[in-house]
């Protein structure tokens, strides 16, 4: 596990749309990122206008990542930023995409930071970007607080292990891949403007990818990185109901409302990562002994924790490392 | 923490510990095989560590400072072979049961454990003819000679190689349960139906910041939710390093109850239960 020092106080985030589309949000990017099941064209489309895709992964065996084809260019003129702490690689990442969107209407003090780095080299891009305290913040404001200080003690934290993220974006009319840790962009095939445009050459290029990885030792998802859907939906909706378009009123009010659900789930999940939860875990425990059922959940607790060593054991597994 | 490293070994005997059964003065020995190891750090502190025989995991590893600990008889307990480990800086207890078959050897233990514990030049002894013989680690003149077993070393030698060198001061004997099967929904959320009038008592201790004004059905779904898991996950764990002493003060408890999950549910009963008292007329 890394020490605080290596990872220079950047809390290790999870790896979920919800969190990332919140980074967006404190970073005055109105854009969101969704989870993409499946890269086909309907999928894709539904996503239009796709800014650029996160393919993050962690992959299981010893063998070192395989190579992903195309070619490195060392004078990509963009935005490419080095991965030099690794806690920090799901906010690199994500800038090493919103770096290289034109249209993209950053406040500041994001803007600032692109302009600041301009013509620096990846490293020393790197390096500014990990000493920004106030993207520094940003980003470990959605790891939990420690209910407890555990300096020293040594124990394991429970958050995931780190996903190593590759950014998926189009630039100058051909797909790249930005990989924090490699020496410099990878420049794909060129694309077509029409159609599905830049994506149905990312898509190719990542199918690709997948393939050369041993079957079952990949763990990935895709991340979308997109407008916020809502204005244009809702925009939509006045546009059918002015036009009386029942069948479209009645479409676009069930995506309004379905998009809604899931910022309405995000923000709870977010609530809950944000929130130090001694207090509760205390008062419900305070509250199974007033109820007297705290004896009863203990020797319930010893139960399960004893059938689940005699499943292990069943299974001829230890149940703790030796 | 190698201590595999004999030169830094200063003593071990058989021992397992006991509990204390609350609101009364007697102890209850728990059958775990275990040993209590004393021994020189790496770090340069004296530790003083039981474990457990049978599985090979550190139940508990004090640091031991000059003169502040000693370990003595438990009077009028069963036997005569029930030891306390006390601190004049705390008011932490530890008790233990002597293990080896034989009480003859216990004087000694106890005896030179408690020499090392009071002055760290203190050169072991030893009366009985045959004994699990110290390295010579300590300063001072030269000891008697003494034979050990074939059996006195092997037991030295599996003490010494099952300890988990490289671990922390973590307790790290198998649980025999966790908080995670005792703060679930299965278990808390009949309560809620039973007594709905608690619901609102734990509004306070929600997230402030929720999409929408809570009710028992978002409680139910937070304790369900992987954060909150994730949470009781980690303050299972660290009640088993039995480090939480300090800690367990800001929730108003003694500070025993930061020394294991069992000691922290025990105070949780006795700080319910002298809540619900001071509520009567």
């Amino acid at each position: 596990m890394s020490t605080g020092e290596e990872n220079s106080g950047w809390n290790l985030t999870e790896s979920d749309p919800g969190v990332f589309t919140e980074l967006l949000k404190s970073l005055g990017v109105p854009m969101v990122f969704d989870d993409l099941y499946s890269l086909d064209p309907p999928t894709l489309a539904a996503h239009q206008p796709l800014h650029a895709l996160i393919f993050l992964f962690k992959w299981t065996s010893d063998s070192p990542d395989p190579t992903s084809g195309g070619t490195y260019d060392s004078d990509f003129p963009g935005f490419f930023a080095h991965q030099v702490v690794n806690n920090a690689c799901a906010t690199l990442a994500v800038l090493n995409a919103l770096g290289n969107i034109p249209s993209l209407k950053s406040g500041q003090p994001l803007g600032e930071l692109f302009n600041f780095t301009q013509g620096m080299d990846p490293q020393t891009r790197g390096m500014v970007v990990t000493s920004a305290d106030w993207l520094r913040e940003c980003h470990n404001s959605l790891t939990p607080p420690s209910a407890i200080s555990l300096d020293g003690i040594g124990l394991s934290k429970t958050s995931e292990d780190a996903y190593h993220f590759i950014v998926y974006l189009p630039f100058m009319g051909c797909v790249y891949e930005l990989d924090g840790l490699k020496a410099s962009p990878v420049r794909h095939s060129a694309y077509e403007e029409k159609g599905e445009g830049w994506a149905g050459k990312a898509r190719e290029v990542i199918e690709s990818r997948i393939s050369t990885y041993p079957p079952g030792s990949l763990e990935f998802s895709l991340l979308a990185l997109h407008d916020d859907p809502l204005p244009a939906l809702r925009e939509q909706l006045v546009v059918a109901q002015t036009t009386g378009d029942q069948p479209l009123v009645a479409q676009q009010m069930q995506k309004i409302s379905d998009e809604n659900v899931k910022r309405e789930r995000w923000a709870f999940e977010n609530a809950l990562r944000r929130h130090n939860h001694m207090g509760l875990m205390h008062a419900l425990l305070k509250l199974l002994a007033k109820t007297n059922k705290l004896d009863a959940a203990k020797e319930g607790a010893k139960t399960r924790m004893t059938e689940r060593r005699e499943k292990a054991k069943a299974k001829g597994e230890a149940m703790d490392e030796e | 923490m190698d201590y595999t490293n004999t030169q830094r070994f200063i003593l071990a005997f058989k021992a397992g510990r006991a509990l204390r059964r609350d609101g009364t003065d007697s102890v209850d020995p728990k059958p775990e095989k275990g040993a209590i190891i004393l021994y020189d750090g790496e770090d340069d502190l004296l530790h003083f560590v039981w474990k457990d025989r049978t599985t090979g995991n550190v139940g508990e590893d004090l640091i031991m400072f000059e003169g502040d600990a000693s370990f003595t008889q438990v009077p009028n307990a069963p036997g005569g072979r029930t030891y306390v480990l006390k601190f004049q800086s705390s008011d932490q207890r530890h008790f233990f049961w002597m293990q080896d078959a034989s009480s003859e050897r216990d004087a000694d233990f106890v005896r030179n454990l408690n020499g090392r514990l009071q002055d760290p030049t203190f050169s072991l002894t030893w009366n009985t003819e045959v004994t699990l013989a110290a390295p010579s680690s300590t300063s001072g003149p030269s000891r008697p000679v003494q034979q050990a077993t074939a059996e006195q070393v092997e037991t030295l030698r599996r003490l010494l190689s099952s300890y988990r060198a490289g671990g922390t001061a973590a307790a790290t004997a198998p649980p025999e349960y966790s908080l995670t099967d005792i703060l679930t929904p299965a278990n808390i959320t009949p309560l809620f139906t039973s007594h709905p009038e608690l619901v609102p008592t734990l509004f306070p201790h929600l997230p402030p910041d929720l999409p929408n004004p809570p009710n028992a059905e978002t409680i139910t779904q937070i304790i369900a939710s992987p954060q909150f898991r994730s949470a009781v996950s980690n303050l299972d764990q660290a009640l088993r390093t039995g480090l939480l002493g300090g800690f367990v003060r800001s929730l108003g408890l003694p500070e025993e109850a930061g020394t294991s999950v069992e000691a922290f549910l025990k105070a949780i009963q006795d700080q319910a239960a002298s809540e619900d008292s001071m509520q009567t007329d």
